[in-house]
């Protein structure tokens, strides 16, 4: 059984596994190899690494993983998990592989490509050879190179020059439950070409209360005038450890638009990146976590302005219950000759426990010298003040705390434009307030 | 004095104390090692509990892995070999410490009349008491007399460690340990002079006291090591000056600074920091490793850091806070300008522990030519601290094109009625600024000194009157020339 | 006392030309207005007149008693006695009005042989300034318009044209933003600045502050181009009829050149 803490054993066995692997890309099978190279040229993480101080990965390295193919799916009805709005525009991945039967791309454009990456018509295999990978600037980070080394299923969105798609794509992908605990990475590849619009939902669920290990990678690729709208839900089961890594390229004039919301995981990490790569583009990197009980939760997000004209905005707000854990790391570069960045960062957290723990760390790196970033971080409870005005109001003070919680979390997901995604969010955010208010010592 | 006269007096941009004074030196050996340790000791005639203390150190510092890494700074490591940890001036007649000013080497009194310091009793500033400390020994304290009848010591710590053995053996390494880090327990190991400070209680200091640091001897590093104690109920206002002359090779200065306030009590240190920063090239300058830590050990106690760090080659330095007692106050506000290929990564550590404790920091970076400024900052509640707060503003303002601005700051909460607040912003100086206070008649270059100003002004309050003056002349020198 | 003369002005960044042959005299004594609608060209002459470096002379002069002033600095014509209340007044925090005021009024003194007020003095003639646009000592203290309200802001303007005694003073759109008081006090002001030997240019959009300034001159500005003068009249008659019905007037000028 592979044994993540031992490196060497466990690598070994995934090289013995690596005939097994499907896809019919000779592309991929290269890709494949050399992230087994990386995966064995670095070392997992620990407390040392400035990039992990603040958390334990003990959670992950404390159990044996066998890789999701080697498990027994049982799968319960998942049809109440699709977006309505997605309806016959979704790809389904269960355990880290398609599946055909519950995907539907029927919705979109015939020019728009929605796939398996493994299977795929020869042009989309030929997009995919030359963009895969291409987009991770995750140099050193041993979780993207295991996610490369197990290259299988994955997502393919290709939106053609100046299409604009206006049915949202949900990309759903299901864990199920099992008795051992079982790793299982997945891969997105989105490419806007010119002047083109798509909105994704990245959704990962879990249906069981199990512990697995599941290692996400999606890379977007923005071209001129590309408009980006990048939902990403985790919802996974509270035992699950979920790493996770999304970088995104944006052109001249491009928009890129995410949302993170983390709900799930009992030890989560989100590491946005988002490059420019030419003049005046646009960006933005919201996001939300709620955790209580003892979650963890980490997001550790560069924003990387390397030429001049950028508007990006960052608001990431957490709510803290029980004895959860949250980590903001929060990096905004802007380059040389950057000039005429805006720039805005924010990460407010709600502590509404005892033992609960923040960690924020809003970091500027600026040597640009024309340029507006301002960035903020707060920890606090609920203000008393207004508490006691919704209470003078009539409401008793759970009402208030629940309604003051909920306008908290709000804020981040009012922008979200698929109408049911945020209906979906709106339960989450009022069944965690009500959830963490009956909790609370 | 406002910035009128301030800008009034500013004289070329050049460094104004780089000159060296010819004086002659007792030998002492370069390098480092056990022996050394010893001879240190030996030399200054000390007790063997502390020669016992620098020993320890020099134990732990050997064990260590070497410098830290983790400062955004890149320069050439110093050769711990080549430096001389002690560097004395040679006495009349074999006398350990001069008796009076007749003792000293008048060009040692002509140095600091020169930086502005006069130690003769006739022209002596008033209101303030001044130990001057040249290389590694303290020359001569002022005022030390009408000091004694209020009760408060102030003295070089080598005289403490004499005179008041007690005060310093239950103080010394209680709040900075021996080997809290590289650069403490070197100190702790090879510490040559600085100030030593004791307030009884219910006193409150009747003058300003302040320390002049001067590096004169280009082999030599400097170690000081400076002891504040307030006592409940006191109060203490401290400033530290520092120049150096300037040299191709850099010097080490790696201080280690306790202050230590009981109950009720208050501690203001105030820092102005001009060691030489190196030439356009980056070619020498001062290494400045510090490490200045307080100790509101007492409820209700305050300690407040204002520095305005213009000087050095390399500045590494966080003047923190623990803030024990309930009800403390930990306060920090720097301003830190660095020009041509300067690198500064400063800021400061507030560890809230008590109750309903709070901390201000204000930090406002500048940065020009092609320089580095960093500020790298720590705000910890703990999970007893109810009602803690911090409020932390971090302003950056970059000034052309080549140089760059960051900011650390690592916020830790595990307080559910604890409040933090931390903000940060990046400007620069407008052209539209610029241009509205030409239109008002200014020149180009006091409209950025004015800018930058107004800028730091929130820090330059915190001054003493005295240093205040002093600060916006250096940062109008400091800037000239660096736009357009 | 100024004099411009033919004057073309293009943008420096990307040469778009904004003043297209403006001719104005203006003498000591007199009160004039610019009038124009927006992108007319008239806060341009304005900055120009000041010595703002984003826009570039490519033709004509500006002479200052006589003396073109083309290569002098700002704070230089700000010396020779020129003033520019700016449209949008810059905000400087944490320098103090008092010490900006101090300043300048110290330099300009040195530069003009006047003789600079020690800190007292310079207290007691400020505070009899603050009179004149009724303003409150505290006003004195605060930061160069950081968080000043627009008509604050405004106000400021004319107390620092009190203060520093330009010989003269174009003043951009100061009637924008104020509200009717506002706008009598800063009128009044003004009108109690103006004299003998110095002279007013305002340079406004709208006629409505003109009820309480009287110019002696009144210039319409349309396409880069001083299209019509005349007295107090002409701002009566562009209220009534709007700046259309001078359009023809600008192309027709506009034409009468490229011929």
């Amino acid at each position: 059984m592979p044994d993540i803490k031992k490196q060497d054993t466990f690598l070994s066995d995934l090289l013995a596994k690596e005939t097994s692997l499907n896809g019919k890309s000779t592309a991929i099978k290269k890709l494949r190899q050399k992230g087994l190279e990386d995966v064995q040229k670095t070392s997992f993480p620990g407390r040392k690494d400035e990039d992990w101080r603040f958390i334990s990965l003990r959670e992950l390295y404390s159990d044996s993983y066998i890789p999701a193919s080697q498990i027994e799916v049982t799968l319960p009805d998942i049809s109440e998990l699709f977006i309505e709005e997605s309806k016959n525009a979704r790809l389904v991945f269960v355990n880290g592989r398609f599946s055909a039967d519950y995907s539907s791309t029927d919705a979109l454009p015939e020019e728009v490509t929605l796939g398996n990456i493994a299977d795929l018509s020869a042009d989309g295999e030929a997009l995919v050879d030359k963009h895969l990978n291409a987009y991770g600037d995750f140099e050193d980070d041993i979780f993207s190179s295991f996610n490369t080394a197990m290259l299988q299923d994955g997502a393919f969105i290709h939106v053609p020059k100046g299409m604009k798609v206006d049915t949202p794509v949900q990309l759903l992908f299901v864990q199920t439950d099992a008795d051992e605990p079982y790793f299982t990475t997945s891969r997105c590849l989105i490419l806007a070409e010119e002047d083109s619009e798509i909105t994704v939902v990245e959704d990962h669920v879990g249906v069981g209360e199990n512990k697995y290990f599941s290692l996400p990678v999606v890379e977007v690729n923005l071209e001129r005038g590309a408009y980006v709208k990048h939902t990403k839900i985790q919802r996974e089961s509270m035992q699950a450890i979920h790493i996770a890594r999304t970088a995104a390229h944006l052109k001249q004039h491009s928009n890129y638009e995410s949302y993170t919301i983390t709900i799930g995981a009992k030890l989560s990490r989100n590491e946005p990146r988002i490059t420019q790569l030419e003049e005046e583009v646009e960006f933005t990197v919201d996001g939300l976590v709620l955790i209580d009980g003892d979650q963890v939760s980490d997001t550790h997000s560069v924003m990387d302005h390397r030429f001049s004209h950028c508007e990006s905005h960052q608001l990431h707000k957490c709510v803290i219950n029980g004895k959860a854990h949250s980590v903001f790391n929060g990096k905004i570069f802007v380059r040389k000759d950057a000039q005429k960045i805006d720039s805005f960062q924010e990460n407010r957290n709600l502590l509404l426990s005892r033992k609960g723990l923040v960690n924020t760390k809003p970091q500027l790196e600026i040597f640009a010298d024309d340029v507006v970033c301002t960035h903020g971080a707060t920890i606090g409870h609920l203000e008393e003040d207004e508490v006691f005005y919704l209470k003078s109001r009539g409401l008793n003070d759970h009402q208030a705390r629940e309604l003051l919680t909920y306008a908290f979390a709000l804020e981040t997901i009012e922008n979200i434009t698929v109408d049911s995604v945020q209906e979906l969010l709106v339960d989450e955010v009022h069944n965690y307030t009500s959830r963490t208010l009956q909790n609370q010592d | 004095m406002s910035e009128t006269e301030a800008l009034e007096s500013m004289v070329g941009g050049e460094y104004k104390y780089g000159f060296t004074t010819d004086v002659e030196y007792e030998d002492f050996p370069a390098g480092i090692n056990e022996d050394i340790v010893r001879e240190i000791s030996r030399r200054k005639d000390e007790p063997q509990w502390v020669l016992d203390f620098r020993l320890e150190a020099f134990e732990k510092w050997k064990q260590m892995d070497g410098e830290p890494d983790w400062p955004n700074i890149e320069y050439e490591k110093p050769k711990f070999d080549e430096i001389q940890y002690y560097s004395s001036t040679k006495k009349k007649d074999g006398q350990k410490k001069p008796e009076s000013l007749d003792d000293i080497d008048p060009q040692i009194l002509e140095t600091y009349e020169k930086l502005g310091i006069p130690l003769q009793e006739q022209k002596q500033l008033q209101g303030i008491a001044v130990d001057a400390v040249f290389d590694s020994e303290s020359i001569f304290t002022t005022f030390k007399e009408k000091l004694g009848d209020a009760g408060v010591i102030f003295c070089s710590i080598s005289e403490a460690i004499q005179d008041y053995p007690e005060l310093v053996k239950k103080y010394l390494g209680s709040v900075v340990p021996k080997g809290d880090n590289f650069y403490a327990a070197l100190n702790s190991a090879v510490f040559s002079d600085g100030s030593f400070v004791y307030v009884p209680k219910d006193t409150v200091c009747p003058m300003e006291l302040s320390t002049y640091f001067r590096i004169n001897n280009m082999q030599s590093g400097q170690f000081e090591r400076t002891l504040i104690i307030c006592e409940d109920n006191s109060h203490v206002s401290y400033l530290e000056g520092c120049t150096a002359p300037m040299f191709q090779e850099n010097q080490l200065h790696a201080a280690v600074v306790e202050l230590v306030a009981h109950e009720n009590a208050e501690i203001k240190y105030s820092t102005i920091q001009n060691w030489y920063s190196g030439d356009e090239k980056g070619q020498g300058g001062i290494f400045n490793f510090v490490t200045k830590r307080g100790h509101c050990r007492g409820d209700n106690s305050k300690i407040s850091w204002t520095q305005v760090e213009t000087g050095s080659a390399i500045t590494w330095k966080y003047p923190s806070v623990i803030l024990q007692g309930d009800g403390s106050i930990g306060e920090f506000f720097s301003v830190a300008v660095t020009n041509n290929r300067q690198q500064a990564d400063t800021g400061t550590k507030m560890i809230h522990v008590g109750k309903n404790t709070k901390s201000t920091i204000i930090s406002k970076g500048i940065s020009a030519g092609e320089s580095n400024n960093s500020y790298r900052g720590l705000v910890k509640i703990s999970p007893r601290a109810d009602g803690a707060q911090n409020y932390s503003v971090c302003d950056s303002m970059l000034i052309g094109q080549t140089c760059g601005a960051h900011t650390f700051p690592y916020i830790e909460s595990a307080n559910p009625t604890a409040k933090v607040e931390h903000e940060a912003s990046t400007s620069r100086v407008g052209e539209d600024q610029i241009f509205y206070l030409q239109q008002r008649g200014m020149d180009e270059d006091d409209a950025i000194s004015l800018i930058v100003n107004g800028f730091c002004k929130e820090v330059l309050k915190e001054l003493p009157m005295e240093f205040a003056v002093e600060a916006d002349k250096l940062l109008g020198i400091k800037l000239e020339g660096s736009v357009g | 006392m100024l004099e411009i003369k033919n004057l073309h002005v293009v943008v420096e960044e990307d040469g778009t030309e904004i003043l297209k042959g403006v001719n104005l005299k203006i003498n000591e004594g007199e009160i004039h207005a610019i009038m124009g609608p927006n992108g007319s060209g008239k806060s341009t002459l304005a900055k120009v007149v000041a010595g703002h470096e984003a826009y570039e002379i490519t033709d004509g002069d500006i002479l200052f008693e006589g003396e073109s002033i083309l290569e002098l600095d700002p704070d230089e014509r700000a010396h020779l006695g020129l003033f520019l209340a700016f449209q949008y007044p810059v905000e400087v925090p944490g320098v103090t009005n008092k010490t900006l005021l101090r300043e300048a009024y110290n330099t300009i003194a040195k530069e003009r042989g006047r003789e600079e007020l020690d800190p007292l003095e310079f207290e007691d003639y400020v505070h009899e300034r603050l009179d004149i646009v009724e303003m409150k000592p505290e006003f004195l203290d605060r930061s160069i318009n950081a968080g000043f309200s627009g008509g604050e802001k405004k106000r400021n303007e004319i107390f620092q044209m009190a203060v520093l005694d330009p010989k003269i003073s174009f003043l951009d759109e100061t009637d924008s933003g104020l509200d009717i008081d506002a706008l009598k006090i800063v009128s009044k002001g003004i009108n109690h600045l103006a004299g003998e030997n110095n002279a007013i240019c305002l340079v406004t959009h709208y006629q409505r502050i003109l009820d309480y300034i009287v110019p002696d001159f009144v210039h319409v500005m349309l396409d880069g181009k001083i299209v019509k003068s005349g007295d107090k009249k002409l701002a009566v008659e562009l209220e009534e009829k709007g700046y259309d019905w001078l359009n023809d007037l600008a192309s027709v000028s506009v034409n009468g050149e490229q011929k």
